[in-house]
């Protein structure tokens, strides 16, 4: 890691140390708490150019502070915010990015309806005054998406068809907060009604490929907390007048998850394309649901406790491997790719 | 090995079954006052129709049924979807436990009231700072005229929260470890106990901690001799890892529930995982029948333990990745079957016991 991202690291890290209260935060309005955010807007984690009033991030910095909120389970808008403005950025609509992208670095949340689980779908209606209308793209969106992040209580509302981007108007739109397993993670679904919509460019699938890379840094973050966490429990717990960690049957079993977690840090840093990204999602699903699931285990009766979080790491390990699509999904991608 | 049902199993399998068919609702969460008392009221229409505990003898509740029987049992409930049971920490650890260890008056006493469910019970094994290490529990009995005085912490306690009675041990001296413990009966309600409900992971308090202040157990409660609660307690414990608390059909029940979420979401990816878990239950069910013509003895029992309990995260995990995101109708289960591996003896603890008495491993 650069000095520079070290530092970046360490102050993200100190932030959340000092404020970042997760079981406060799930029942806040927004499911997340708004006075941390505006921070980590200062420090400038969105990877906002300069030019539209970011700090000039890029997507390696996000990564980090990615990895720091995921080591914490700290809810925030900031993997919805990262693929809202990364597929405005891919749309190449200078005006848009111009408008929205300032809003985006000040702190409004960006929400980004794309719908990528099976059954979702978002379609362009035909025009009610065909007359009237330039482009095909034009007309009024209809469908319905689940599993939006941030999506119930976004200022900007993105969307896409897979073909191309929308800037969805309010007026047009239902979204309602949809709680899943992962308290930790707001999502939403949301239903377009035929409301009017601006086309505002392109879709690029590379959006896709950043969603994937980008969770694979909070989810190697989470890992590798819950196994320190474990790690720190095991040196105290004592039965039979040892630490419990002293045992072969525990002592060996972290050692493996250490390999894991440190191999599941390589691809989630060297996910950086198509194959690449959708390595990084099925290894760091697979390797955070495990770690997660022995974090309990080790851990015993305290781990099966509400009070303990133990069962928030484990249930983001789910939530998040269903995120984006399940490693099965991507494992059949890639077949498909490698095939040829 | 035959495995086809005799005339009079056939009549009691149907019995059930049409029973059940007649009977089953759903109910809420036995972890909440209401759910619970939902829960007691179903158990005592199982025992008006003397269901509630079928292997016993008849003069406590039971019909005397064969081992075959129960399996048959436990097949049809859990394929019926039933409730859970809420009397299962006395119908299945302490009342095994009376009928080896306790006096004819207490089985009298107590294993009617159980089966009726007029006394819901509670197991009181663990303390903050023993709990695979059990041996090295703190909790005390002292004698007083005519009985004991209770004094500790007791932590982990399955329905404590709101149940009647509790059954646990406690140290009485001399010696130390695994010797001069004391089996003790007590009443959840006494002077002097204080139970903390204990929030599970699923929001729920499924446990409870127990703390005793001088609490007075009369000398009818103590099971077994004073001082010998150790042996007592585990000439029973395999009843607890073994089939009496998580019978094949709850399993067999699961793996079926799963084929057809299968058939609901096909998977390739999944299939074999899916498959996995069914034969799983199938093999677990074929073993258990193996225990008619040789029961299972004490060690063999952390065999089972260790299989039913990864199973059953198996069978719920996978039922997840076929659903994805919310999981309906899996959730509760999969957080439930996440403690399998730790209670009744950890699956750490179960893999010494194969290893050292079953293998013949050193220590």
């Amino acid at each position: 890691m650069t000095p520079e991202r070290l530092a970046l690291r360490d102050a993200v890290r100190g932030l959340l140390d000092r404020h970042s209260d997760v079981r406060t935060a799930i029942e806040a309005p927004h499911g997340h708490d708004e006075d941390l955010w505006a921070r980590l807007c200062d420090i400038g984690v969105l990877p906002i150019p300069e030019e539209y009033g970011g700090s000039g991030a890029g997507l390696p910095e996000t990564h980090v502070a990615l990895g720091e909120l995921g080591r914490t389970l700290t809810p925030a808008p900031l993997l919805a915010s990262t693929l809202a403005s990364q597929a405005l950025l891919a749309s190449g609509n200078a005006e848009a990015c111009a408008r929205l992208l300032p809003r985006i670095a000040g702190g409004e949340i960006a929400a980004l309806a794309w719908p990528w689980a099976a059954g979702d779908g978002v379609s362009v209606a035909p025009p009610d005054h065909p007359e009237t209308t330039t482009a095909a793209s034009e007309g009024p969106l209809e469908g319905s998406v689940r599993y939006v992040l941030d999506g119930d209580t976004a200022e900007i509302l993105l969307v896409t068809d897979g073909v191309s981007l929308y800037e969805a108007d309010p007026a047009g739109v239902t979204r309602s907060h949809t709680p899943a397993m992962d308290p930790t993670r707001r999502l939403a679904t949301v239903r377009l009604t035929g409301g009017a919509a601006t086309y505002l460019g392109p879709w690029s699938s590379r959006v896709r490929d950043i969603a994937l890379a980008a969770l694979s840094a909070e989810q190697v973050g989470a890992a590798a907390r819950a196994l320190e966490l474990t790690v720190e429990y095991t040196k105290t717990r004592v039965q039979f007048g040892k630490p419990i960690g002293s045992f072969q049957a525990l002592k060996h079993r972290m050692a493996d998850l250490h390999v894991l977690v440190e191999t599941a840090r390589s691809a989630s840093l060297a996910a950086v394309d198509e194959v690449s990204a959708a390595v990084a999602k099925v290894y760091c699903s697979e390797a955070f649901f495990k770690v997660a699931a022995e974090m309990v285990q080790m851990h015993g009766g305290i781990a099966i406790t509400w009070e303990h979080d133990a069962h928030l790491y484990l249930k983001r390990a789910h939530g998040s491997g269903q995120l984006f699509g399940s490693p099965q999904v991507h494992l059949g991608r890639l077949a498909r790719i490698t095939r040829g | 090995m035959d495995l086809s049902l005799d005339a009079s199993t056939l009549e009691f399998q149907a019995e059930v079954r049409s029973w059940l068919a007649a009977h089953v609702r759903p109910l809420s969460s036995m972890d909440t006052a209401e759910g619970f008392e939902e829960h007691r009221a179903w158990e005592r229409l199982l025992a008006s129709s003397r269901l509630s505990v079928v292997s016993w003898p008849e003069e406590f509740g039971g019909r005397e049924a064969s081992l075959l029987q129960w399996l048959v049992f436990e097949e049809e409930y859990h394929a019926s979807g039933a409730p859970g049971r809420v009397s299962q920490n006395g119908i299945f650890l302490l009342a095994p436990t009376l009928f080896a260890h306790g006096t004819d008056e207490q089985r009298a006493r107590i294993l009617p009231a159980m089966a009726r469910a007029d006394e819901v019970w509670a197991q009181a094994w663990s303390e903050p700072e023993a709990g695979s290490d059990l041996a090295s529990l703190r909790s005390t009995a002292v004698r007083r005229d005519g009985g004991w005085l209770l004094r500790g912490q007791k932590t982990w306690s399955s329905r404590a929260a709101f149940a009647d009675r509790a059954f646990g041990l406690f140290r009485t001296g001399p010696g130390e470890r695994h010797r001069g413990l004391t089996y003790l009966l007590f009443d959840l309600r006494a002077p002097g106990v204080a139970v903390r409900p204990t929030a599970q992971l699923d929001g729920e308090p499924g446990f409870a901690e127990i703390f005793l202040d001088d609490v007075f157990v009369p000398d009818r409660d103590v099971v077994g001799e004073p001082g010998d609660g150790w042996r007592v307690a585990m000439s029973t414990a395999g009843d607890e890892r073994g089939l009496t608390l998580r019978s094949p059909g709850r399993f067999t029940a699961a793996a079926t529930r799963l084929v057809e979420l299968y058939r609901e979401n096909p998977d390739p990816a999944l299939r074999d995982r899916v498959v996995d878990a069914w034969i799983g239950a199938q093999a677990y069910r074929l073993h258990t029948f193996g225990a008619l013509s040789q029961p299972l003895s004490g060690p063999a029992a952390s065999v089972t333990k260790v299989f039913w309990s990864e199973l059953d995260v198996a069978l719920h995990e996978t039922a997840l990745d076929l659903l994805g995101e919310v999981a309906p109708g899996w959730r509760d289960g999969w957080l439930f079957s996440l403690a399998g591996p730790i209670y009744a003896g950890t699956n750490e603890i179960q893999r010494n016991v194969i290893a050292e008495r079953l293998l013949g491993l050193p220590r």
